[in-house]
């Protein structure tokens, strides 16, 4: 029978044998992040959602410097927005082919289902369960696309696209024996001029019109509205910024033969990236927030806008800024994190073996806010501060109080 | 089972009649043919009339029996001597069912026939059986007549004794107390001797 347990030294045990709580200290677009926004930033999330409520065409630019948690926002929208589809886009990975891209992400983020959804949907007010004599379901998939293209021709720019975009929505829905080629196609797929010719479609979605078409066809008919989440959305800026000299590195290709010496490919690229970013306007419904580093940036991109569509400035709001942590947000999010991690690695008897939520063990409150003064509370600095005092406590023999009296 | 007094429009046998003008899903048998329309109208004046509807029977062509589906406007003037003998309005929310079990995307590989054409006939001096042939096939739109009703199915499988079995069905019959009703199932087996026919429609014919 145990009488005594010594519950500092097995949770220090168990951290020698599992590593540090803390590890990564930048969020991204793939990686799942479970915890949650500190409580100085519940009041944002939840004006951000107000925002997005009352709104249904906005540019809202969320302004914050580096590593204040700008990604990790995007991870508590998503779980805090459960009636909207979030897709997050990083613009370094997308600004070429962005429609493409973007529609890519938009899909795999929305899943197959609520696109058979919408397909079906479609069909059906289209006229697909209109009864002959009252009772039979007799798809005339042509007449069913005439209605469709009636519908919708003044509606969409590009009509190639657009017949491109009905026959395959009305392939994947009535249509057995086309439906798998058609959900590939729905799907972004990469498609040969066989596969198309079978679908009686010209392009696949690389074709930029075509991606635009259907995601505007996919946003607008969708059950939940959808946002776009792009990070570091100055990269428009600083992909176009200034081309470098000549001297500075040496060039084994110079773009100039091709593309002349005052633009760069690269400018041309970020300028049409932004164009097209501005071309989501005309979604309906499609609200974008935008993630900044710093006011700059900001004014840089509004007067940017301002060249290209003056009146696109109205859809921009005013920015929310992101802050650094606040002195009791270190504390909850440390002991946060340790929850998770010790829930994580079934330890599910550290709550009871440190109830008390002041009880920071291994640390303490002293080395939390040495941390949080010396970092000033920004959130990446605290997270790398205490992945290297969590791997000294893992790694070092030395007495737990003595390597703490360092960060103190 | 539905509530009959909603659904029965017009039947002979109960004497029953309910004047005005009908739209949606409705069934007429007149004498071994079956009427499909969206439309009827009923007065006392100018009898019961159906507008573009679909009849679907066999009928004798020179020396043998073919199965038609025709579209063609219908006009009972007489009732008395006429040979309509009922009329019945699917309700909506079952033909809403019907509905969800047309859309399956279960059975991607339905046999559509282009034209109208007999499954089987029990008739004392003409029968038609080729069930046998479409042994394990899987058939687009069946219609079934069988001893006082009508079944309209989805498709229809043959299996390997040759006996049918229809699956998203409507079925439209009489009771102990010779009341008509209408009903829904998924599934539903005959055999073939108390069946007088099967006629799989034609998706040309539906076209039109």
């Amino acid at each position: 029978m145990l009488l005594f347990e010594n519950k500092q030294r097995k949770l220090l045990n168990i951290l020698k044998l599992t590593g540090s709580p803390f590890k990564k200290f930048v969020s991204t677009g793939e990686i799942k992040e479970d915890l949650g926004v500190t409580q100085s930033r519940q009041e944002l999330l939840y004006k951000i959602i107000d925002i997005m409520e009352k709104n249904d065409n906005i540019i809202l630019p969320i302004i914050g410097k580096v590593g204040t948690g700008k990604t990790h926002l995007y991870w508590a929208l998503k779980h805090g927005f459960h009636n909207y589809n979030i897709v997050y886009l990083s613009l370094e990975n997308v600004y070429k082919r962005f429609y493409y891209n973007t529609y890519s992400e938009f899909v795999e983020n929305m899943g197959v289902g609520p696109l058979r959804n919408i397909t079906n949907n479609l069909c059906n007010k289209w006229g697909a369960t209109e009864r002959k004599f009252g009772f039979f379901h007799f798809a005339d998939i042509k007449k069913i696309r005439d209605s469709a293209y009636k519908e919708w021709n003044s509606y969409f720019e590009d009509k190639e696209a657009l017949n491109d975009a009905i026959n395959a929505i009305t392939a994947h829905c009535l249509d057995p024996y086309k439906k798998v080629e058609a959900e590939r196609w729905l799907l972004g797929d990469l498609m040969d001029f066989r596969d198309l010719s079978r679908l009686n479609l010209n392009y696949d979605l690389r074709k930029k019109n075509n991606a635009f078409t259907m995601l505007k066809i996919l946003t607008e008919n969708a059950k939940i509205n959808s946002i776009l989440f792009i990070d570091d959305f100055e990269k428009v800026i600083s992909i176009a910024g200034p081309i470098k000299e000549a001297e500075e590195e040496e060039e084994v290709f110079d773009p100039s033969w091709l593309y002349g010496a005052k633009t760069s490919p690269d400018k041309i690229t970020a300028e049409k990236t932004l164009d097209k970013i501005l071309e989501l306007y005309k979604i309906k419904g499609l609200r974008i927030i935008i993630t900044l580093k710093s006011l700059e940036f900001f004014n840089e991109i509004k007067s940017k806008i301002k060249e290209k569509n003056g009146s696109l400035l109205s859809i921009v709001k005013e920015p929310i800024f992101l802050s650094n942590f606040l002195i009791d947000d270190i504390f909850q999010f440390y002991k946060k994190s340790i929850e998770y991690f010790f829930g994580g690695i079934n330890y599910l008897d550290y709550s009871i073996d440190f109830p008390n939520s002041s009880d920071y063990y291994p640390l303490n409150k002293k080395t939390l806010e040495y941390i949080y003064n010396t970092t000033k509370g920004n959130p990446r600095e605290i997270i790398k501060l205490l992945i290297k005092i969590f791997n000294e406590i893992i790694s070092s023999n030395e007495n737990i109080e003595d390597i703490l009296k360092k960060y103190q | 089972m539905t509530n009959p007094t909603d659904i029965i429009l017009y039947d002979r046998l109960m004497k029953r009649k309910v004047n005005g003008e009908f739209t949606g899903s409705i069934i007429s048998k007149c004498k071994d043919k079956i009427i499909f329309s969206n439309n009827i109208r009923i007065s006392d004046d100018e009898g019961i009339s159906i507008i573009q509807g679909l009849l679907v029977g066999f009928e004798k062509d020179v020396n043998k029996v073919i199965a038609v589906s025709k579209k063609s406007d219908f006009l009972w003037k007489n009732l008395e001597e006429d040979i309509l003998e009922y009329s019945v309005l699917i309700p909506e929310d079952t033909m809403e069912q019907y509905d969800k079990g047309q859309f399956s995307d279960d059975f991607p590989y339905t046999l559509n026939l282009l034209h109208t054409a007999g499954l089987l006939l029990n008739a004392p001096d003409n029968r038609i059986n080729h069930l046998d042939f479409f042994k394990g096939e899987i058939l687009k739109n069946p219609v079934c007549s069988v001893l006082k009703g009508i079944l309209v199915a989805d498709r229809v499988v043959i299996d390997d004794k040759g006996d049918p079995y229809f699956y998203d069905c409507l079925i439209i019959g009489r009771d102990e107390h010779e009341d008509l009703k209408v009903s829904y199932d998924t599934i539903v087996n005959l055999d073939e001797k108390n069946v007088d026919y099967i006629i799989i429609l034609g998706i040309e014919e539906l076209k039109i």
